[in-house]
């Protein structure tokens, strides 16, 4: 027993990167258990619950997840672990969701008291109909997804079989002219076209848009595509022209500024989640064509009315894209029931040694409040604290020696705090784009920034997700919101696309010491640490000493 | 037995004494209740294996088949041959493997004295009889009712003569003779089957309910025509108004002769559910025992600072259970476990203070310094010996008072000899296999049924339960099978395993042919118990992993140690960063917090460099590097001590003087700052010191500002006036006057009663009131026996438990037990009185 992986009583497994057996080992575990941080030398994995029953969806027993954790162990396994997985795995499965000719939505069992301990519980009731055997109860159609959602909290999760709709077929073709799907990107759309629905899960900048474009060829039928912000549907429509058969006249637009409905609609959350006198007007763009594949990008940000109303398309395939299954709120298992389990994931390390994504430097710069700022920060309101430590000055000069230093690089200096950002780009003399700026003005300063013409730009949190910024090898973050974990991932995310030089990229986090933006700054970096991008902690006097 | 020439016994003690010294030493080692004390002679040792207490703790001991076996006997005839006694077990047809198992039975029973005599005259010893036989109040395990003969005594002659006519058999001129021919009727298989053929069929329905028990069975003051018929006939006797029974003889004859639905004649198999590689089990069973050790360490840790206090029953509380089940991260029965098991172990203890506290012993540092694998050994050992029982903790004692780890009422003598038990059936099985726990659990009620059916878990099965479970846990076993070290245990010697899977245990009186080295039967004694213990010890030693001395640092601020760690590296970085995960490996976590923990015990951010570097295999990384020195950094920035007073002056100079004079060395001053000295003394003190050395201080409030010192009155706190208290006592309430009333006029009859002189034979008469009547305890007893039938009051002496003697009149209403319950006239109320108390009574003259 020398193995890779050391199992512990929490039920997380170590996972020696070093060792020789690691590859084979990583590929033994990847099907049931989630990555939880990658560092350098030892990656942790966890077994849950869920992560059992997306192996078990995926088509593998509790013999192979056991054997697996036996073989690699280096010390032995115990046994009440290995009963408890078999037993976990053994729950789901035990409820089917069929499609019966005669009586529609069936909820079929092969142990009878699970089913009469699931009918017994107050939440389940209102979602079934009649009970046509012993063995079998129907379901109202319309309550498949919230079935689902309401069985997996009572965990027994459904295998949903029940089958999807085709949808309105419509010719859709990738169109591979000097460029091909990569490897983990097939790999994606086959695992999920093979597994119906689920989520595929790839770092930024891995090119999650083509997993998506690549399923839309797969199911060849009209697609419904949800993003977060106008920005991003514009970035999805162009790679769609670019990446497929489609034309410009197909690709429909459905936002707070336009309401186009075509074979392939891109709509933003927000327009959908947009209520007036208590109802959802736009929800009807659901029903408005007969999609035959939902895609939803950042699925780790699906805002709540969104999983509302995916419970009710669950006879649709569909698609979620995402760089984090994490999500601030804690939802994952709503992820899992409505929208599918997790079909593909790989580690941004593996990726970037693939050289599909740039190697990061990461550096957290602390900043000394002086010690005027220091007593105005000790009597300032607690809600105002974050504030007034993120927006310091020295910060300001801080973030001007990094632009000296990288001058002749594509800069962007990314922050909270609008007054800050402005200052900033009055003293860098770079343009500032934030929420009021208008779309074309935004496209614009893209534009810009993308043909070199300016080289430094200052963005507020609207540039935190979706827009495609090639050619920025630096960024600098002044201040952020709080401790959000996945608005770091995909601020690093900005800097980490492949660079034409092979450039190394920068990213630089602006913290002013013993305040709380310090520990909101290392609650955020942690998530990255855990991916296996460590900080570097530099004290400010002496970069300025450096760069003077 | 060898009964060759002599002439049969007579009696249980002339079969004890013709038996060799060999199997009577069989008999007092299985039933060692005889020999305490030793008795006389061997009419004694008959007497005491014939009592009931005896008796019943022998047939409790039996396994199924031998009390099936002591069941038939019961019901067959007194004495029986061993042909009724095996047509009653394999029944008519003669069921080969009940008719093999049944010699082995039967000579349990004689080695066990419960029957004697020989084959043609097996009688089962009386008591065990009067036990096992069927009455109404105890229905027996075969579900028989009582005999033709019983079920028609004191039926009137006419009806028996009816019955035996309508049944088809010619009428006698007595009772006795028709009842024997009913029942040579009934026994008779062919005339009985002739006999049933003309029943109606819902007659034949009545008698397949009843057959397999209870044979009891209401009916109506006017039957219908389908019971008629077998009432008529003597199919079904009454026993009671509305109460019929089916007679034995028929219930035999329905039953095919069998006394048993089930004759249990070959123990159940135990099962091997799962195979695993031995080296696979062994290794397990080592990581779990390594975790054991772990675990008893991080338990002591835990409450190496004040322990959880001792609760005034005993025991922990069910909030500290919780808290060390929080703090090991397991279950509570699982933490229950272990600190039962620490504590049975002698590694912790209450340490007796006023406050009584929960704290590791003496003997735990020197188990520290042991070798792991005889740290495991000994904790094993303990597990396998102890009598205490963690299972039970959070169940309910008899009197319903909760059960606490730690507290009293645990011990279960059983348990011991279960856990061995259990192992053994396990060490029967080949190595590597696993049995079900349902099939353990099926063989151990086997070999110890309960007499009167219960609920499924009685306390043997859940102690086997607890054991098949406290065995993994403790790495006894291995994925459910034993390990090479948990056999050794046992003190069985590891044996390469045999194809077969035939049990072992009492199947070894079986006359079947073992080919392997049988494994004791009972636990061991403790010297063979330390030898075992040692040899599990060397076996287990080369499984468990080796500690490490060093650790993996990463730039998420975590360091994984994969594997043991040396103890000082453990316990240094323990100081140092948070635990996170446990197990094989353990992961810990830097924080700000955990560095400066190390830098409090005194550690500098320099030394902390250096043991990082010293024992990492990695760089440290540049975070961890940073963390440590920006936490120093801050470290220490701000002072805090502790001072009871202070001198604040704008003149530094007066205040370089005051600290210059001697005189002021006794106010403890030191200088904070230019202008303040801080003073260990207080401020009246403060201010008396400086005016004695000729200064004018003046008090300061918290506030600043200046105190005008005036002589302040001193107060108590809060007090209520005394109460007054008067001469003599408070005049008496009315319903106080009248309870003393009503007591001195009871007491009064007690006093004055005219009673009968007591018998002449008790010496003086009791003449005069006042005297305590003396009788002897066999005339008390009488005496009082006929007041209760006659419901007079009596006048009795009586001495109380403090050794009062006073006098009382009672109305006794029952005696039993040795206690008179009576209503007592002095007390005016039900009591109970035991009577070798009362030291004599005597009648109440009547008015």
């Amino acid at each position: 027993m020398n193995g890779p992986l050391i199992v512990q009583s929490d039920k997380t497994l170590l996972l020696e990167v070093d060792h020789e057996q690691a590859d084979d080992c990583r590929r033994a575990i990847a099907p049931f258990a989630e990555l939880e941080r990658a560092p350098e030398h030892i990656h942790t994995y966890r077994v849950t619950p869920l992560g059992l029953w997306n192996a078990r969806a995926a088509g593998h027993d509790a013999e192979q997840v056991v054997d697996a954790l036996v073989q690699y162990s280096r010390y032995p396994v115990p046994h009440a672990l290995l009963v408890d997985i078999a037993e976990t795995m053994d729950r789901y499965g035990r409820l089917t969701l069929t499609k019966h000719p005669a009586h529609g939505l069936v909820l079929t069992t092969t142990d009878r008291p699970v089913l009469e301990e699931i009918l017994r519980s107050k939440r389940v009731i209102p979602l079934v109909g009649a009970r046509i055997d012993p063995d079998s109860v129907a379901v109202h159609p319309s309550e498949r997804g919230q079935i689902k959602q309401t069985l997996l909290k009572l965990g027994w999760p459904a295998e949903d079989l029940a089958g999807y709709v085709d949808g309105e077929a419509h010719p859709i073709e990738l169109r591979e002219d000097g460029w091909a799907l990569r490897a983990y990107q097939k790999q994606a759309v086959e695992n999920f076209w093979h597994g119906g629905s689920g989520v595929v899960v790839l770092p930024c900048g891995a090119g999650k848009t083509l997993v998506g474009a690549g399923s839309m060829a797969q199911a060849k039928s009209t697609t419904l595509i949800l993003v977060t912000n106008t920005v991003s549907a514009r970035q999805w429509k162009h790679e769609l022209v670019k990446r497929t058969s489609l034309t410009e006249d197909e690709i429909g637009e459905y936002s707070g500024t336009r309401k186009e409905i075509r074979p392939v609609t891109i709509a933003t959350y927000q327009v959908l989640t947009t209520k007036r006198k208590g109802i959802y007007p736009h929800l009807e763009l659901f029903d408005s064509r007969d999609w035959g594949l939902i895609v939803y990008d950042e699925v780790h940000l699906l805002p709540a009315p969104v999983f509302k109303f995916t419970a009710d398309l669950q006879a649709r395939r569909r698609l979620g894209l995402t760089a984090t299954l994490v999500r601030e709120d804690g939802r994952e298992s709503d992820v899992f029931s409505l929208i599918g389990p997790k079909r593909f994931d790989a580690p941004w390390k593996e990726i970037e040694a693939q050289g599909y994504i740039a190697p990061a430097d990461c550096v957290e710069v602390r900043v000394n409040l002086t010690d005027s700022e220091r007593l105005a920060y000790a009597t300032a309101e607690t809600e105002e604290k974050y504030r007034f430590c993120a927006t310091t000055a020295t910060k300001r000069k801080v973030t001007e020696a990094l632009v000296r230093r990288f001058a002749g690089q594509q800069i962007l200096v990314i922050g909270q705090y609008i007054d800050q950002l402005d200052e900033l780009g009055e003293h860098l003399n770079a343009p500032v784009i934030k929420g009021e700026t208008s779309n074309a003005q935004r496209e614009k300063l893209f534009d810009a920034f993308r043909e070199g013409e300016i080289s430094v730009l200052v963005v507020s949190k609207v540039a935190n997700f979706s827009i495609d910024l090639p050619e920025a090898t630096v960024a600098i973050q002044v201040s952020g919101t709080f401790g959000s974990r996945q608005e770091e991932a995909q601020r690093l995310g900005r800097v980490l696309r492949p660079k034409a030089d092979g450039h190394q990229a920068h990213f630089y986090s602006v913290v002013a010491r013993d305040t709380i933006d310090q520990d909101f700054a290392a609650h955020r970096q942690r998530f990255l640490a855990e991916q296996g991008y460590a900080y570097r902690i530099v004290d400010a006097d002496e970069m300025l000493a450096e760069g003077a | 037995m060898s009964t060759e020439d002599r002439p049969a016994p007579r009696s249980l003690a002339e079969a004890l004494r013709v038996r060799d010294d060999d199997s009577l030493a069989a008999l007092l080692r299985s039933r060692p209740d005889l020999i305490t004390p030793v008795p006389t002679d061997l009419t004694q040792l008959a007497t005491r294996a014939g009592t009931r207490a005896s008796v019943l703790r022998a047939l409790e001991r039996l396994d199924r088949f031998a009390l099936q076996t002591a069941e038939a006997l019961a019901v067959a005839a007194d004495p029986a041959t061993y042909d009724d006694l095996l047509a009653l077990m394999a029944g008519d047809a003669r069921d080969p493997a009940v008719a093999a198992a049944l010699p082995r039975a039967l000579a349990t029973l004689r080695e066990q004295a419960l029957v004697w005599g020989g084959e043609d005259r097996l009688r089962l010893v009386r008591t065990a009889r009067e036990l096992l036989a069927p009455s109404p109040q105890h229905p027996s395990p075969t579900g028989l009712g009582p005999t033709v003969q019983e079920a028609t005594a004191g039926m009137s002659p006419g009806r028996i003569q009816e019955i035996v006519t309508t049944a088809g058999l010619p009428t006698t001129h007595d009772s006795v003779s028709a009842v024997t021919a009913l029942a040579a009727l009934f026994s008779d298989r062919e005339r009985m089957a002739a006999l049933l053929d003309e029943a109606p069929e819902e007659s034949r329905a009545v008698l397949a309910r009843l057959v397999w028990g209870p044979p009891y069975g209401q009916v109506t003051p006017d039957p219908a025509a389908h019971l008629r018929w077998l009432l008529d006939r003597g199919l079904l006797l009454p026993t009671a108004p509305g109460t019929v029974v089916l007679p034995r003889e028929v219930a035999l004859h329905l039953r095919g002769g069998h006394a048993h639905r089930e004759p249990e004649a070959v123990p159940p198999v135990v099962e091997a559910t799962a195979t695993h590689r031995p080296a696979m089990v062994d290794a397990t069973a080592a990581g779990q025992a390594y975790t054991a050790l772990a675990t008893i360490e991080d338990l002591l840790k835990d409450w190496d600072e004040g322990g959880p206090t001792v609760l005034r029953a005993g025991g922990l509380s069910v909030r500290d259970l919780k808290r060390t089940a929080v703090a090991l991260d397991v279950p509570e029965p699982v933490a229950a476990f272990w600190v039962e098991l620490a504590y049975a172990a002698g590694l912790l203890a209450s340490d007796g203070d006023a406050d009584e506290r929960y704290a590791a012993t003496p003997a735990y540092d020197e188990w520290l310094e042991r070798p792991a694998a005889e740290r495991w050994a000994r904790l094993a050992e303990t597990w396998l010996t102890a009598t205490r029982t963690s299972g039970l903790i959070g169940g309910r004692d008899a009197k319903d008072r909760a059960l606490s780890a730690l507290g009293p009422g645990l011990d279960r003598s059983a348990a011991p000899e279960v856990r061995h038990r259990v192992l053994t059936l396990l060490a029967g099985l080949p190595e590597g296999a696993a049995p079900a726990a349902e099939s353990v659990l099926a063989r151990l009620r086997w070999e110890r049924p309960l007499r009167v059916p219960q609920r499924e878990d009685d306390l043997r099965s859940r102690l086997a339960r607890w054991t098949l479970s406290e065995a993994e846990l403790l790495g006894v076993t291995g994925r459910g099978a034993l390990s090479a070290q948990g056999r050794a245990l046992l003190g069985t010697p590891v044996v390469k395993a045999p194809k077969e899977s035939e049990p072992s245990g009492p199947g070894d009186k079986l006359p079947v042919h073992h080919h392997r080295p049988s494994l004791p039967r009972e636990p061991l004694s403790p010297p063979e118990q330390a030898v075992a213990s040692t040899a599990a010890a060397r076996l287990l030693a080369p499984l468990l992993p080796e500690p490490l001395d060093h650790v993996l640092l990463q730039a998420d601020l975590t360091a994984v140690a994969p594997g043991p760690l040396q103890r000082p590296l453990a316990d240094m970085l323990s100081v140092l960063a948070d635990v996170e995960s446990k197990g094989g490996a353990t992961v810990y976590r830097f924080t700000p917090a955990s560095v400066r923990r190390a830098l409090d015990a005194g550690r500098a951010a320099s030394d902390l460099h250096d043991f990082l570097g010293a024992h990492s295999r990695t760089p440290v990384p540049q975070p961890l590097a940073y963390l440590i020195d920006d936490v120093a950094r801050k470290h220490g920035h701000l002072r805090v001590g502790a001072a009871s007073a202070y001198v604040r002056c704008d003149d530094d100079t007066l205040l370089n003087e005051i600290l210059a004079d001697k005189r002021g060395s006794a106010l403890g001053l030191r200088r904070l700052a230019p202008t303040v000295l801080a003073a260990q003394a207080d401020p009246t003190a403060l201010l008396d010191g400086l005016r004695a050395m000729g200064y004018a201080p003046a008090a300061e409030s918290a506030e600043g500002d200046v105190l005008i010192t005036r002589a302040l009155a001193h107060r108590t706190p809060p007090r209520t006036a005394p109460e007054p208290v008067p001469d003599g006592p408070p005049t008496p309430d009315a319903t106080l006057l009248s309870a003393a009333i009503r007591a001195i006029r009871a007491g009064d009859l007690a006093a004055t009663a005219p009673r009968k002189p007591a018998a002449a034979a008790s010496g003086e008469p009791a003449g005069t009131s006042g005297d305590l009547p003396r009788t002897s305890s066999a005339e008390t007893l009488a005496t009082v026996q006929a007041a209760v039938l006659t419901g007079e009051a009596l006048w009795i002496g009586y001495v109380n438990a403090e050794g009062a003697a006073s006098q009382r009149v009672i109305a006794p209403i029952r005696v039993e037990g040795g206690f008179v319950t009576a209503y007592d006239h002095t007390a005016d109320e039900v009591r109970t009185y035991p009577l070798h108390r009362i030291t004599g009574v005597a009648e109440l003259a009547d008015d």
